[in-house]
């Protein structure tokens, strides 16, 4: 039996104090005896033809240069390829040099500095000048892939990196569409977002000359992926390499990867034989650290007069960046994956190419893929409800999946597992119209609405074959109870502020009836750690994480239970832990836990056959993955005369499973939430003509602000996920993917002389107040 | 040889000298002379406000100030907000209340609010003006709104 006393319960998080007292230990804040600061030797153009590093004055300078490791240096030392963990059958690039032949964007990475201070380091880089023989840049997706383009790689006689074709066949789409009363037709563009963590990278390299061993202190998602490709690259065993996560300040996706330039960092360390620092600048945050999105869509949803929806096309151009990053065809294939969201459809299809420009490379970045399919998706739905007059709150209604249709399997193959899809819509709406009149200011006023279902909890390492992932997606936890009854937790899973310390330890204080206080968790430390290759992304912390973590605890649990049934004299099925104790339900009779554990930890006098120890450990490897869903819906006021969009009511109605911390769980929803917010009205990276970033800092690539996010009405209806052990969804990513296209939607409902041509993000005032001069003048 | 600048000053109520170059940023000082590291640095641009300390009581933005600047100067950092077992009503607020998730911007939306506070102003303006100065990647704000809303009000 299990007392489900914290599950569920608001409990302000536990690694708030060290955070609020700045007492938090990231990465720049941990200082070592000896330590040397490095800078990043990067390319300022965007294409070019690598002639080697001219160092002029550079070393010898004031301040100690310790190092200087050129393009030919940095090549001479790598040991392998930065690998590609996604792989697609087509797809040309499968692993890069560290240090190539040719730049490929401005900031590549091509060499490293090393100096007794970054002041000092920096200082050398301006003596540093890279000699490139520059080459025609090629910036726009649809340029490079005109017949005359520039090759970012000539080997391969083509820009296009691969080309994947996702869901049903052509001919079965065609047929559809053919047989359809109705077709709509729209191109959607989408800019490309950079995920901007308020912590930047940064890395410290620390070789022991005793051991061979080096240990490497990163800000990063999943210290087991970046252990892996440094051994890859650095030519070490991977047991000679430690990889520790301290306090990480955000990620988004953008620390799930590993960096050239963290891999050079590690080169001069180990050159050197002394510790290395080097932490991102902002300005390196915003233009060399992997983007996202970038897209031109051409949408298509065929439909029938009654208000059927029938089948889902798009043909996108997708922007790779200078390479396909290590995340490959990945946010492709879940763009493509997830494209049918809540509805039925007879056909669902996605092609394109995806294309090499030079940028930097996109990548991971919150949602991966499923913001850009709910955009195409909802966007084009509204737009049904316009040309058919229907209210398009009532066309999804009538092609939502209803809770008797689930499970589902989907065209594109994914099968959701349960819930109530139009409850949610129905309440958001029912909210919406519930709100206060908008005061009469003169503005235009609408009201949007986004469905989607969330693809978490990745997953099952079997379809991991079918997609192309190199990985595995289990995870493993272990649960260690002390001879004083403290708890500790060891997971695979690598915290970055969603609250882990917190929401672990609910799941296993419940099921050990031990206090919070006495439970702490163990994460981030490849040395001590479970191998989770696949890092903290993908919403799979608290399924994957957490439902191994169930497990481990309910084994250890039944450990416990038996050994004080022994002493209680009672049998183990009758024992409940509860507060520190074990007792026998229904009566007085009890044994605290610290004797429990002093006796499993002697190790005598314990059940026949037992072992000593209070341990277990157990993986969880789903046989699916979890699909959490729900509805947003905002009220926008939009400004004709200058194109400002206010965004002044949110309501979001979702479903994540069990709900470990309702506090923990809103705060992702709104933080999820402002990042969609920002892709629709305000950020998007902008590059020159010839390829150099326009936006390099927070005064041009503008992150939404308090003034600019509203108060976000969240609801949770919960259905357990029947696989996941604790019955959790994830839902990190859901506010991200629902929110640009309720937004937009919003937008298009507040100007319908101009709904037909609002089909971009970001919308920011000056596009629309251009889109409205134009309207007008047609 | 490049000239150093010495800077005595404050800081959480305990004197300081230290020898500067005198392009180092204060910030750098804090951070890395005085092992003060709660102090953030988010943009050195003074965009993002995670830098923020209190420099003779008005909050100010560690990373465009040059340490000598801070001659003779009485500053305060997250680390001497709440030196014993009980916090601040900000921060207890941003606790309650989940203001906070990875926790990188709070040691500077901490200060500008506790500048606030000791300057009286009224919630509302801590609410709409000194938090949009801040960014926050995590939170969307929202909790950070309610909890300077809830610290102002004694509710807690």
């Amino acid at each position: 039996m299990i007392s489900q006393r914290l599950v569920g319960r608001a409990v302000p998080r536990v690694e708030d104090d060290r955070f609020l007292r700045g007492r938090g230990r990231y990465l720049d804040d941990i200082e070592l005896p000896g330590l040397l600061h490095a800078a990043i030797v990067r390319s300022s153009v965007a294409h070019g033809i690598v002639r080697g590093l001219d160092r002029g004055g550079g070393a010898g300078g004031a301040g100690s240069v310790a190092l200087v490791l050129g393009p030919e240096e940095v090549r001479a030392r790598a040991a392998g390829l930065v690998p590609v963990v996604w792989v697609v059958p087509g797809q040309r690039d499968v692993g890069h040099p560290l240090v190539g032949d040719r730049v490929r964007y401005v900031g590549e990475p091509v060499g490293v500095v090393v100096a007794s201070s970054r002041y000092y380091a920096e200082d050398a880089l301006d003596r540093l000048y890279l000699e490139t023989d520059e080459l025609p840049a090629v910036v726009s997706p649809e340029e490079a892939l005109a017949p005359d383009a520039p090759l970012l790689y000539p080997d391969w006689g083509t820009n296009v990196a691969v080309e994947p074709e996702s869901g049903d066949g052509a001919d079965h789409t065609d047929a559809v569409f053919a047989g359809a009363g109705g077709v709509l037709r729209a191109r959607m563009h989408m800019g490309r977002l950079a995920g901007s963590p308020m912590e930047p990278r940064g890395i410290l390299a620390v070789p022991d000359a005793g051991t061979g061993k080096l240990t490497v202190w990163i800000s990063t998602q999943a210290p087991h992926a970046v252990r892996d490709a440094m051994a890859a690259v650095l030519g070490l065993p991977q047991h000679l390499i430690r990889v520790i996560g301290p306090d990480v300040g955000g990620g988004f996706g953008v620390k799930d990867h590993i960096y050239e330039d963290e891999l050079m960092v590690c080169l001069a360390a180990l050159e050197l034989g002394r510790p290395v620092k080097w932490v991102e600048d902002r300005r390196e945050s915003l233009t060399v650290t992997a983007q996202a999105r970038g897209h031109v869509q051409d949408v298509e949803v065929a439909y029938h007069p009654d208000g059927t929806l029938l089948a889902l096309r798009t043909y996108g151009v997708r922007d790779a960046g200078a390479n396909l990053s290590i995340f490959g065809a990945g946010p492709h294939v879940s763009l493509a994956a997830n494209l049918p969201g809540p509805y039925r459809w007879r056909a669902v299809r996605a092609t394109g190419p995806v294309v090499v420009t030079n940028k930097v490379p996109s990548g991971a970045y919150r949602g991966f893929g499923q913001p850009q399919a709910a955009m195409i998706r909802e966007r084009a739905i509204d737009m049904v409800a316009d040309q058919l007059g229907l209210d398009p709150v009532e066309l999804r209604r009538r092609n939502m999946l209803g809770p008797d249709d689930l499970p589902f399997t989907t065209r594109t193959s994914l099968t959701y597992e349960n819930g109530d899809y139009p409850a949610n819509l129905a309440r958001a709406a029912e909210l919406m119209e519930a709100g206060p009149p908008p005061p009469a200011d003169g503005r235009s006023r609408g009201v949007g609405f986004s469905s989607y279902v969330e693809l978490t909890g990745v997953g099952p390492t079997s379809t991991n074959k079918v997609l192309g992932v190199r990985v595995g997606t289990y995870e493993t936890a272990t649960v260690r109870m002390a001879t004083d009854s403290s708890v500790s937790v060891i997971t695979g899973s690598s915290p970055h502020g969603q609250g882990h310390e917190t929401s672990f330890a609910q799941l296993a204080a419940d099921r050990l009836g031990v206090p919070l206080e006495r439970i702490s968790l163990i994460h981030s430390d490849t040395d001590v750690t479970p191998y989770s290759p696949y890092g903290t992304a993908a919403s799979r912390s608290i399924t994957v994480g957490g439902g191994a973590l169930v497990l481990a605890a309910e084994e250890l649990a039944d450990k416990i239970r038996r050994i004080a049934a022994q002493l209680l004299e009672a049998a183990p099925e009758d024992v409940v832990l509860a507060e520190g104790r074990a007792v026998v339900a229904g009566t007085t009779a009890g044994v605290s836990l610290t004797e429990v554990a002093e006796q499993a930890w002697r190790g005598y006098d314990l059940p026949d056959g037992m072992t000593p120890g209070l341990v277990a450990t157990r993986v969880l490897d789903p046989e699916n993955l979890s699909f959490s869903y729900g509805t947003h819906a905002c009220q926008v006021a939009v400004d004709r005369a200058t194109g400002m969009v206010e965004v002044e009511r949110f309501v979001v109605v979702h479903d994540c499973g069990t709900v470990v911390n309702p506090l923990i769980v809103e705060g992702q929803v709104h933080g999820g939430v402002a990042q969609g917010l920002g892709a629709v009205l305000l950020e998007e990276v902008v590059f020159s003509d010839d390829g150099q970033p326009l936006t390099a800092t927070f005064l041009d690539y503008l992150l939404p602000t308090s003034s600019t996010m509203p108060d976000v009405q969240t609801e949770h209806s919960e259905h357990p996920s029947p696989h996941i052990p604790g019955g959790m969804k994830g839902m990190g990513e859901g506010g991200t993917i629902a929110a640009p296209a309720a937004i937009l939607n919003a937008i298009a409902r507040a100007l319908p002389d101009a709904a037909a041509r609002i089909t971009d993000i970001p919308m920011t005032p000056s596009r629309l107040w251009e889109l409205l001069q134009d309207t007008a003048g047609a | 040889m490049v000239e150093r600048h010495t800077v005595a000053m404050t800081v959480n109520g305990a004197a300081h000298v230290v020898s500067v170059e005198p392009r180092t940023l204060f910030v750098d000082v804090l951070r890395h002379e005085l092992g003060l590291t709660g102090t953030h640095v988010g943009c050195e641009q003074g965009s993002c406000g995670a830098c923020t300390v209190v420099v003779d009581g008005l909050a100010v933005r560690s990373c465009l100030m040059l340490a000598p600047q801070a001659d003779g100067a009485a500053v305060d950092t997250v680390e001497g907000v709440a030196a014993g077992p009980d916090t601040h009503p900000v921060q207890r607020a941003l606790h309650e209340l989940h203001g906070l998730q990875c926790g990188f911007c709070t040691p500077g939306i901490v200060m500008a609010l506790v500048a606030a506070w000791n300057q009286g102003l009224e919630a509302e303006e801590a609410e709409r003006e000194v938090l949009e100065g801040h960014l926050c990647r995590c939170t969307g704000y929202v909790n950070i709104r309610a909890a300077v809303r809830a610290a102002w009000a004694d509710a807690l």
